[in-house]
Parts: structure tokens; sequence; C-alpha cells
């Protein structure tokens, strides 16, 4: 079983600390997306796993052999880490072909001629790039330049593969078709990846695990679908969907045994946890958190809104509301195309409706919301 | 009347306006003295009268050809060995500027040695200096008892002589131009090895390369334009230089095509020197071909730049203090130790005696005396010091203002015409200058300019010649620095201000130069140093009227003077350094952004 360990890795740069007491347990296989904004440390991190970084303390574990602890001293140079990492912006060498570059690493190995042209030919053919092999980068599109990044780092056959932002430089277009492409050869190449991103679309789409990163620290690690639907604290829930998640600022009390009544400036609604119950002090300030999907238009409900701006793509619309002095977004399903500052009926919809707790941040429970 | 118009439209774009007169102000001062050139070395000159049997004043001749080319050992004497010297000296301090220049680069951009910001100011000094600093330094160290007085420092110290061949000729000839041009090869090569990006390294290192292996096959490659260019500028600037070799060659009469050049048109036979002048053209322009059918060649040389955030140091280990220090002594060796040795040695009485009760301070406040140095007062008493530092003075600022006005409004037409035949006409003749060699356009100038031609009157011995020579010679440096400051502006910037009709002049003044305010002051700074401290340029052309700094320390160290040119070369290089720096912590403009092209 390969599996990478980060124990207590803290990064500093002077004064400027970039990755804070980290833990971090990658399951071989997996597919796992360092997730944040940028400068919360997630390039830090991935470099310090390759060994392009050295941490500041902290240990790194790979397939069970220590890469680096600052206690023992030991930090193996990245050329023996026996893992393949691919460049934000590609890295190719300007004066090598596409078959010297992708061959190049092969070179290092010491492999027989013939043995490295049929595995470039090999590599060619898996990433659709054959008949460039005598390109030299300046003559690929940004696409191409990404596939012989891709086809460069897999030639070696390693079994973990970092990848740091290796999307962020394509148009959208092509970003989506590469996201497909690399969720394929995950599979097919059956390592681990590590994968860079600030796109939470990427994250979500790609990833068996999603790990979030806020200001060099860990704000949460699991599965995409719990990412979304569990938010940790405010910052993920704010970080991860798109459009955003509406957060109302307001006071809440328990009544009726596990429920929470809340006041919003001038929207009251009772909270109802999935599981278990809540207890919050009286008046404490609270966050609500709710999903634009999970505002529908309905006329079941008495709780008016104005159309505030109405967005229809197509598929889909989102929309403006104004309810009292709040603005919440909204997404309907296909195409509606609303008058603006006409009146529409809403209510909360879904059990995975969230309330934090302003002060920390923390999520305290998820659950159903009913306007009142 | 519809041509009319045309003409009318061209007209009314500024950067028309300024194409257009370039040219014609260019051709005229750099094709036609070409041309001059070329005549001169057919027809005979007043002083060859007597060599050329039965010849009038300009009459045609292949004279001079004859006896330069084929003429057997008198031409192996007069120009083949010459020639060859030259391009031996150019070849040796060209690779040694790029060794050590390279080498630097390396260090300071991609290592974690200390000192780095000290190391990096000081090693640029050698080439804000002027070029015979070391020179001299080299002599005040090694001299021998060959050219009669007392031995050196080294000698003085250690008790052993130097050789000739150490001391004298070829090998330090070639030391101190390479020393003197490796900041070239630093600011050059370090430029691309600062841009480019870690990650190219990295990406090598964590495909299993050792460190060797990336140096040779990522760094090398990725750098080797910039060593081609490094290695024109060195080559071309060696070729034409004439102080070292006057300095360190004479001697032991090791003679260089510019030495040669100043003997033959200083003498007799100007036709033979105007001949090598137009050799020493067509070798700059050779190399010049070269460089760009190489870079031409493989379009593939672009580099793919990213963001280079990311820096990734090689980290040396136990070896990192003492390679810090060599490298701090080295430069401290080739950038300080010059200046300490010119203060020692013009506070010397009888030169060779490092004994303290020998010191004096004759050479700078003493009243003269008829048995030292001709009765010349102390360098602070003297007054030709005094007219020749303020000749030195007027004519690098003058200079420096001219190129750099002339030069930012070349690099803004040439910018804006880009694509059209008159701006990449006047791009290369805002460029030539650079190929010729000093020497030889001054003395292009002092045949084109010693009789009058058209409205010009004669301008031999006036100091407008000096001005103008001095302009044309530096354009180059500035013409580049406008151009690369014009290119990072996109056009939008002057087309928002054309919108909201502002004036031209008004848009360059208080847009385009306020925005790219540094490197169009490198367009000045560069002009100033290289004006200040330039010899070979004025040698020809300097009347005693006229004289200044440089010529003056090159008379008194023709004479023998050595206290004297020491003192003076000391005041030389401090007013350098101190303008230097002035500008550079007023305006944030410094040397390597003009040369970094």
């Amino acid at each position: 079983m390969l599996k990478i360990v980060l124990e207590n890795i803290t990064k500093a740069f002077g004064k400027a600390i970039a990755v804070k007491n980290f833990n971090l347990a990658i399951e071989d296989g997996d597919f796992v997306t360092l997730l944040g904004p940028s400068g919360c440390g997630k390039t830090t991190t991935l470099r310090m796993i390759a060994g392009l970084e050295t941490p500041t303390e902290g240990t790194i574990t790979i397939d069970g052999k220590k890469v680096f602890s600052s206690k023992e001293s030991i930090d193996i140079s990245p050329d023996k880490r026996d893992v393949g990492f691919i460049f934000q912006n590609y890295a190719l060498w300007p004066h090598m072909t596409v078959e010297q570059n992708i061959g190049f690493g092969l070179e290092n190995l010491k492999w027989p001629k013939d043995k490295i042209a049929s595995r470039v030919k090999e590599l060619l053919a898996m990433l659709k790039i054959e008949g460039y092999q005598k390109r030299y980068p300046a003559e690929l599109s940004g696409g191409q330049q990404q596939r012989v990044a891709i086809a460069r780092t897999l030639a070696t056959g390693p079994r973990v593969l970092l990848m740091d932002e290796p999307l962020s430089n394509l148009d959208a277009k092509l970003r989506t078709e590469m996201r497909a492409e690399l969720k394929r050869l995950h599979k097919e190449t059956g390592a681990t990846f590590i994968y860079v991103t600030h796109d939470q679309l990427e994250a979500m789409t790609l990833s068996t695990k999603v790990c979030l990163l806020k200001d060099g620290e860990l704000q949460q690690y699991e599965s995409p679908l719990a990412v979304y639907h569990e938010p940790a604290n405010t910052f993920v829930a704010n970080f991860v969907g798109s459009p955003a998640m509406n957060f109302l600022l307001g006071q809440g009390q328990n009544i009726n045994l596990d429920q929470v009544k809340i006041e919003t400036d001038g929207l009251d609604m009772i909270f109802t946890p999935v599981s278990g119950s809540v207890s919050i002090r009286p008046h404490q300030e609270v966050i609500v958190g709710i999903r634009p999907e999970y505002i529908a238009i309905t006329q079941e409900s008495s709780v008016q809104a104005s159309i505030y701006s109405a967005l229809p793509s197509g598929m889909e619309t989102i929309l403006k509301l104004q309810v009292g002095n709040h603005i919440l977004s909204s997404v309907v399903f296909g195409y509606m195309d609303y008058q603006l500052d006409s009146k529409v009926n809403i209510k909360f919809t879904g059990d995975h409706c969230a309330l934090f707790d302003k002060a920390s941040g923390n999520n305290i429970a998820t659950g159903i919301l009913e306007l009142i | 009347m519809r041509f009319a118009n045309r003409i009318k439209y061209y007209f009314r774009k500024p950067h028309n306006v300024i194409l257009v007169v370039l040219a014609i102000t260019l051709v005229f001062l750099t094709l036609l003295p070409l041309a001059a050139l070329i005549r001169d070395t057919f027809i005979v000159h007043p002083s060859e009268i007597m060599t050329v049997r039965g010849a009038k004043v300009n009459d045609f001749t292949l004279f001079h050809w004859r006896k330069v080319f084929f003429d057997g050992t008198k031409s192996y004497k007069l120009f083949y060995e010459p020639l060859w010297n030259t391009l031996k000296v150019s070849l040796f301090s060209s690779i040694l500027a790029i060794i050590i220049g390279g080498s630097f680069a390396w260090l300071i951009t991609r290592t974690n040695i200390c000192f780095k910001s000290f190391i990096s100011v000081v090693f640029v000094f050698p080439y804000i200096m002027p070029s015979w600093t070391l020179a001299m330094a080299w002599l005040n160290f090694f001299r021998n008892r060959l050219i009669g007085g007392a031995p050196g420092l080294f000698t003085a110290i250690t008790g052993i002589p130097t050789a000739n061949w150490f001391a004298y000729g070829l090998f330090p000839t070639s030391v101190v131009l390479g020393l003197h041009y490796s900041p070239f090869a630093y600011i050059l090569i370090g430029g691309i090895l600062r841009n480019m990006d870690a990650n190219l390294e990295e990406a090598a290192l964590i495909l299993k390369s050792s460190r060797a292996k990336i140096i040779t096959r990522i760094n090398l490659p990725i750098i080797m334009p910039a060593i081609l260019s490094t290695f024109l500028l060195v080559f071309s600037s060696s070729m034409s230089a004439f102080a070292v070799p006057a300095f360190l060659g004479t001697p032991v009469r090791f003679q260089v095509l510019t030495t040669q050049l100043y003997r033959t048109l200083n003498g007799l036979n100007p036709g033979y020197g105007y001949i090598m002048a137009v050799v020493m053209i067509v070798i700059g322009l050779a190399i010049l071909a070269m460089n760009q059918w190489y870079l031409g060649k493989r379009k593939s040389f672009v580099t793919v730049t990213g963001k280079s955030s990311n820096f990734s140091l090689i980290r040396f280990k136990k070896s990192k203090i003492p390679l810090s220090v060599i490298a701090l002594l080295f430069v401290v060796a080739i950038a300080i130790l010059p200046l300490v040795t010119f203060v020692i040695e013009s506070f010397i009485m009888a030169p060779g005696d490092y004994s303290f009760s020998n010191f004096t301070t004759q050479f700078w406040v003493g009243k003269g005396r008829e048995d030292i140095g001709g009765g010349e007062p102390g360098i602070l008493l003297n007054k030709y010091l005094y007219m020749a530092f303020w000749n030195s003075l007027k004519l690098s600022l003058i200079v420096a203002i001219v190129v750099g006005i002339v030069g930012g409004l070349a690099g803004y037409a040439i910018v804006r015409g880009r694509g059209t035949k008159i701006a990449s006409l006047v791009n290369s003749l805002a460029f030539f200058p650079y190929l010729l060699p000093s020497m030889a356009f001054g003395a292009i100038y002092l045949s084109m300019f010693a009789k009058p031609i058209g409205f010009l009157p004669s301008l031999y011995g006036t100091f407008f010649l000096l001005v103008l020579i001095g302009s044309v010679k530096y354009l180059p440096f500035a013409s580049r620095a406008g151009i690369n400051a014009m290119l990072q502006l996109s056009g939008e910037i002057e087309e928002a201000a054309i919108i909201m009709g502002v004036p031209w002049w008004k848009r360059m003044m208080k847009i385009l130069f306020p925005i790219q305010k540094s490197s169009f002051l490198s367009g000045f700074l560069l002009p100033f140093i290289s004006c200040m401290r330039e010899l070979s340029l004025f040698v020809l052309l300097i009347t005693p009227a006229n004289r200044v700094l440089t010529t003056l320390l090159f008379q008194y160290n023709e004479k023998g003077w050595n206290q004297y040119a020491n003192g003076i070369n000391l005041l030389i290089i401090i007013v350098v350094l101190l303008i230097n720096l002035a500008i550079n912590k007023i305006t944030g403009a410094s040397i390597d952004k003009g040369i970094g092209s």
C-alpha cells in the first residue's frame, strides 16, 4: 500500500508562515486535491512533498519511507522520491523537441534508445499528440503543451503524480476537456494523484478527497460531497459551490427541545437539525447558510421576494432575490425570464442547510430550514 | 493633389516625422562617413606625397591596399600580425568574460552563496571604470624592469621578478579586457538566468538528472543566445579597445589593429590606417551577421517564461563558506584593489619604493618642481587638469542629454512605426555606430570634418565635433533603452490620451516618459559614463584647447609620469562611481537596465 503521510508539517519563509502544523494522510490510489485561495500554502505543501521545498518542521513519509524528518534530519532529494510533478506553466524545455522532452527522464534512467523510442510513442498515443514529436514547445498550442508535460511526467511511470494547477493556463473549453482526460488517466495509471487548484469546480469534479486550506491551516479533508453538504465552517461553505452559498446573520435560541429559532434582519426561521439535537446559548450570534439550489420559487409559501435580477443561461437561471433587507441568490432549472422587480414566493428546501457559530465560524449542525 | 494629401497624412503622425528626420540625419552621420572612409583608402593624403611616388594629393591610388595586403614581410608586420593579435586578444577575452561573468551570474541567481548583494554591485565596477583601470593596476602590480624604473608591488613584496609574457603583451591584455567586459556577460546571462523559470530545472531534477546534467542540458542551451550576444559584444569591444593594448602591449611591441591605427593615422601613412578601420568594421559586421544567422536558425530558442516566483536555490552545504569567500576575494581583487594601488602609486615619490619615507603629497598638492614631471604642479593645483575635468564633464553631460533625448524619440518612433521599411532602416542606422570601432570612427570623422562640407565649416578642433561624435557613437545605448521602454508600453496607453485630444509633446512628457522613467534614464546614464571614460573615440580629435581627462591621462602616461596618471585615473573613477551611484539612488536607473536588452 502506497501511503503518503504528512505529520505536523510547518513551513516558514522568514517570518511569514506558509503552512502551519499540517497533518494529512493520503491513501494509495487517491485523487486528492489541495484547494484554497492563492497564498493559502497549497503549492508549498505540494512542493514539500516533492522535495522542492524544505519544511521547517515535521515529517513526510512516502510508501513507509521517511523522506523528510526535521527531528532525524532526513531530507531525501527530489530525484530519489519517485514522484512525478506537473508544473503550472508546464516547464517544458524550450530547446528540446516534444520527443526529447518526453524521453529525458528515461534517458536519466539509462534506458536503451530503442526502448525509449517505443515508450515515447506509447505516450504520444495515450495523450493523443502523435505527429507532434519533432516540434518544439513554442510551436505547440497551450493544450498540446499541457499534454506533453503530462506525457513527460508519466513516462517514467511514477506511482505518485503531483500536479500544481495544471489546467489554469488553458481556456475554459480545453480545461473541461482535460479534466475528463485527467480523470481517465487516474483510473488507467492507478497512480496516486495530488492536485493543487484554486478552482473549486475542478476539485469537486475530479477528486476522491478534497483538502481545504486557508492561511496555511487545514480546514476540512473529506470527500467532495461531504465538503459540499457538510462544510466544516463558513470559509469552506463559502469557497465551495457556485454561485456561492447565501449567508444570513442572525440571533438564535433553542425552542421545542431540538429546534432553533433564528431571527435575522426581517426574516425569521426555524432550524431543525437532521441528526441529534443542537444546543446553543440564548441570543447566540449565528450564521445561516443556504445553497442557492435550496431556495425554491413556489406558490406554497407566503414569504414574498422581489426579483432583483435574473440571469438565464439556458440550462439554468440564476436569480438574485430581494427578501427584506437581504439579497439571496437562487438557481432554478430551465430558462426563466422574470420581469425585474416582479414578486415571487420562496421557501427553503432540502436538509442540507447549515448553521454556523458566528464567532468561530464553525458548523454547528446541518438540517432543515423553515421560513416563518 | 492626392499625393500631396497622402504626404500630409503621413506627416501628421509625429513618429513619421521623427523617422524621416532621423533617417536623413543618420545617413549623413553614419553612412556618409563610411563612404568617405572607403574613399580615403584609395586616395593620396598630404603626408603621403613622399611615399607614393609622383602623385598629387587626392589622386586615386591602390598604393595603400597593395602595401597593407600584398607586401610580404612588411605587410605582415604592418597588418597581418596586428590583425592576428587582435583576433587572439578578442577571442581570449570573450571566452574569459563569458566564463567569469557566466559563473558569477550563476552563483548569484542560482545558488545560496553569501554576500550576494555586495558581489553583484561590485562585480559591475570594472565596466563602470575606464578600461585601462585594470591595465594600470596590472602594471602597478606586475611591471618589471623591462620598461626601466622600478618593478611593481608584486616584485616589491615577494622579490620574484615577473616574466615578460606575464607582465606585457597578449596574456595581460586578454586577461584585463576579459575582466573588464565580464560584467557584460554577467548582466546578459544573469538577466536570462534570473528570468528563467526555476521550474525548468526542477522538472529535470524530479526526472532524476544530476546537477551537472541540469547545467549542461538545461541551463546552458537556454542561455546560449545570451552567451552569443555576450560574445558579439565582448569580441567587438575588445577588438576596438585601444588603451589596454597601448598600456600593456607597447613595452614588448605587441601591436593590435587599434594601436597600429593610432600610429599610422598620427604618422605618415593615414591611408593604411583607413584600410585597417575598414577591416575592423567588416569583422564587426561579420560577427553580427553570424549572430543573427544563428539566432534566426533556431526559432525554438524563445524561452517559455512563466512566473518564476518559486526560486529553488542550489544549496551548497560544506562548500558554501569557502565559495562565498573566494567569490568575494575575487571581486575585491578586480574592483577594489586597483583603486588602492592608484592611491598608493599617486603618493609615492620614487616609483617602486614602498617604504613610508618615500610617500609624498607632491603629485596631489605640490607646487611644480623642475626635477619632477617637467615642472607640472600637483593634480589639485593644475589648471590643465581643471580645464580637462570641466571639458569632460561638459562633454559627457551634453552628449548624455542629446543622446538620451534622441534615443528616446528614436525608440518611440521605431516602435510606433514597427513593420515599416523606414523604421527598420532607422533601427539599423541607430545601432550601426555600435559596430564601428571607436578609433576607426574617430578616424572617419577626422577625415570627413577636417574640411568644410556643405553648410558646415571645418569642425576639426571644435568642441562641437566631440559632442557630435559622442552622440552618434552612444546613440545605440539610448535607442536600445528607448525601444525596450516603448515595447513594454501598450499602444493603447497613448491612444487613450489621443482620444482625449492630448497633444503629442504632452503625451510624451506626461504619460510615456513618466511611466518608463527609469528605462529612459538608463538611456542617459550609460552614454554619460561611457563618455566620461572614453579615450579611443576622442584621442584623434582632441586639440590642446579641448583636452578631456582621459586624453590628459594618456599624455601623462605616455610621458611616463606615472603618479599623475594614477591620480587622474582615481579622479575619473571616483566621479563616475559617484554619479552612477547618485543617479541610481535618485531615479532607480542603472547600468544593467541599459545593457540588458
